[in-house]
């Protein structure tokens, strides 16, 4: 399955390859030492905000909060991994 | 800007935050917006931030935000060297 999902990233980037990740879980790693794993609900391609249903945020300090549903400002992103688990705690 | 002669080929990519990457690109964007596979974080040394450690994790298949792209380059073709800009004190 794996594999199938990186022969269609050959063809499709940045909104298309986060477009499919709808409603499957995703691990956001942002500029800072924050990381969030929640399932992708939506997002917005010009204002660049994302939209999550989010199950735990573990921050530098490794503390887990976990909310429900939550707006995130895209300009912090650094790094989408669909599919991903997060940090380990 | 083109980056298709790095397709396929695994590129150190440096991100604004001082986080550290590598992976074998596999397809990118306008935006700078890359996807990553096989990708692995250098992680950073907690007392100093712009030190790298020998701690990596893997994460896989990644897109990273072209905002956040500060600096690509090959992963091959890179060696230490020794501190060009430390000054000589004299007399």
């Amino acid at each position: 399955r794996k594999t199938c999902f990186v022969e269609r990233m050959l063809f499709c980037v940045s909104t298309e390859l986060v477009d499919k990740c709808i409603g499957s879980r995703i691990h956001i790693v942002m500029k800072s030492d924050k990381e969030i794993v929640g399932t992708l609900l939506g997002f917005d391609d010009f204002v660049s905000i994302f939209l999550w249903k989010f199950k735990a945020i573990t921050p530098e300090g490794r503390r887990i909060t976990k909310l429900d549903q939550i707006l995130l400002n895209g300009n912090n992103i650094t790094m989408l991994v669909p599919g991903g688990e997060g940090p380990e705690v | 800007l083109d980056l298709s002669k790095y397709i396929d080929k695994t590129i150190r990519v440096k991100f604004q935050g001082g986080r550290e990457a590598s992976g074998v690109l596999k397809g990118f964007d306008p935006l700078l917006n890359l996807v990553l596979d096989g990708t692995i974080e250098y992680m950073r040394d907690p007392d100093d931030q712009f030190k790298l450690t020998e701690d990596t994790r893997q994460l896989g298949l990644v897109v990273c935000r072209g905002t956040s792209v500060v600096l690509i380059c090959p992963q091959d073709g890179m060696e230490a060297i020794p501190n060009p800009f430390i000054q000589q004190q004299d007399g």
